[in-house]
Formats: C-alpha cells, sequence, structure tokens
C-alpha cells in the first residue's frame, strides 16, 4: 500500500488543478444562471445581494479557472460561499440535504483548502507568474 | 511577491478538513435513501439500493480516513457513474439536471486518491498508511 502511495503523490499537484477548474467551472454556473439566465432562469426572485454574488461568483471563478491569483482569490470565494449558505440556506433547516445549501457547503471548504494548498501545477500562478 | 509557505504550513489539516465535510456531505445521501434521514430519498430501486450501501460505507470510511485511496477510488468512479446515469440524460447543463454536486465529489475524490486522507485520519493515526 506504501508503495501504490507513493506512485500516487506526485500527480496530487495535477489533480488538485483538475478539482480547481471543475470546481470554478461549476461556480460559474451559478454566476451565469444568476446575471445571465444561462442555461435556465433562477428559480428565485433576484435580489440586491444575488447579483453582488453573482458578480463575485463570475469574476471569482474567471480567476480561479485559470488559476490567477489562486489564494487570494479562494479566500474570497470561500467566504462568498458561506455566507450565501448561512443567508440563503441555513434559515430553511439545519440539514444541507433538506436546504439545498450542500453545493455552498462544498465549495465553501473546496475553496478554502484551496487557499492552503494553491493552484496546483496547471495554473497560471505557476506557469507565468512563477508563484504558488 | 507574497510569500504562501506561512498558509502551506496548514495544508495538510485543511486537507483532512476538505476530507470530513465531503464525507459528511456524501453520507448524507446514503441516509436519506436508506433511512429517510433528515428527509426521504428519491423513490428506490435496486440500482439505488447498492448506490445507498457505496454512500453510507464509503462515506463513513471517507470520514474516518480509512483506506481513504482505494475507497476514493472507487468513489470517484461512482459518482462518474451516478452523474452519466440519473442526472446527464436530463440535460447538459449540470445546473439543470442536478448533478454538480455528483461533478464535485467526483473530482475531490479522484484528488483524494493522489493526495490521500492527510493527517486527521486513521490511515495516519491507527493504520500506519498514508
Amino acid at each position: 500500500m506504501q508503495a501504490i502511495a507513493a506512485r500516487l503523490q506526485p500527480f496530487a499537484p495535477h489533480a488538485l488543478s483538475l478539482l480547481r477548474i471543475m470546481a470554478a467551472l461549476l461556480l460559474l454556473e451559478y454566476a451565469f444562471l444568476k446575471l445571465f439566465d444561462f442555461p435556465t432562469a433562477p428559480d428565485f426572485p433576484m435580489e440586491t445581494i444575488f447579483y453582488v454574488a453573482g458578480v463575485i461568483e463570475l469574476v471569482g471563478g474567471l480567476l480561479l479557472l485559470l488559476g490567477l491569483f489562486t489564494r487570494p482569490v479562494a479566500f474570497i470565494l470561500s467566504g462568498e460561499t458561506a455566507i450565501a449558505y448561512f443567508h440563503t440556506h441555513a434559515p430553511h433547516s439545519f440539514h444541507p440535504i433538506v436546504n439545498g445549501g450542500g453545493m455552498a457547503v462544498f465549495f465553501c471548504f473546496v475553496f478554502l483548502y484551496l487557499v492552503f494548498a494553491g493552484g496546483g501545477v496547471w495554473s497560471l500562478d505557476r506557469l507565468v507568474l512563477k508563484q504558488d | 511577491m507574497v510569500s504562501y509557505s506561512a498558509l502551506e504550513k496548514w495544508r495538510p489539516y485543511f486537507l483532512s478538513i476538505l476530507r470530513i465535510v465531503a464525507g459528511l456531505l456524501f453520507l448524507q445521501h446514503g441516509l436519506s435513501k436508506f433511512f429517510g434521514f433528515p428527509t426521504a430519498g428519491p423513490p428506490m430501486s435496486t440500482l439505488l439500493y447498492v448506490q445507498g450501501v457505496i454512500e453510507v460505507l464509503g462515506g463513513l470510511l471517507i470520514i474516518l480516513g480509512a483506506y481513504t485511496r482505494p475507497v476514493a477510488f472507487i468513489l470517484a468512479g461512482d459518482m462518474a457513474a451516478a452523474y452519466f446515469i440519473a442526472h446527464y440524460p436530463k440535460s447538459f447543463y449540470p445546473l439543470v439536471n442536478g448533478g454538480d454536486a455528483a461533478i464535485l465529489y467526483c473530482f475531490l475524490f479522484l484528488y483524494l486518491v493522489f493526495a490521500g486522507a492527510g493527517p486527521w485520519s486513521l490511515d495516519r493515526g491507527a493504520l500506519k498508511q498514508e
């Protein structure tokens, strides 16, 4: 088992970049939903705070997709999704599967991890800015 | 340039936190299928009973951090299958077909295959493996 783990570990930074890119694409969907009614219109009435959230998700999602300034961007997005959870979902129920906030929790902790882990090998941070 | 080495020191612990949260969220789906807790799941079929077992056992093992890499490997494949069987036929867009969580689980578990469980895990604490 240890031998297998030692052979898997070197590819962790690549898998980290894949996770970052997929999380960014999924987050962008929520931005498009709120701002452009794409691919469907939101099933909740839009308020000012949702437009603000949409802009944060659009800009943050694009930067995260590129892996540009990953750590500070992920820090902001982690806070944004935490607020989204407690503002929009938590009042309905304690359980994420009931209050519909499972994705918000999931995003929040993935982004929190990216604050500490960075963007991985496939990121503009690494490739262009030569920083982690 | 900003130095992030101070953050990097905490990275393994946040890997474990992410793993535990993802395991808890994942376990919810198994519990709702089998015990109707905290809410009733979808109408059950043989395939969904199998899926429920995978979610309960897999979720518990991920939370505990036991045999994380092989378990995460199975769960990543399981979530990919779940996406294409249960969600993809409804729409191309994850936000419409309801499969966005399945995608994120899939790629998170794939990451755990390569990254392991982190320091707060049975793998590290009791089983003395990575």
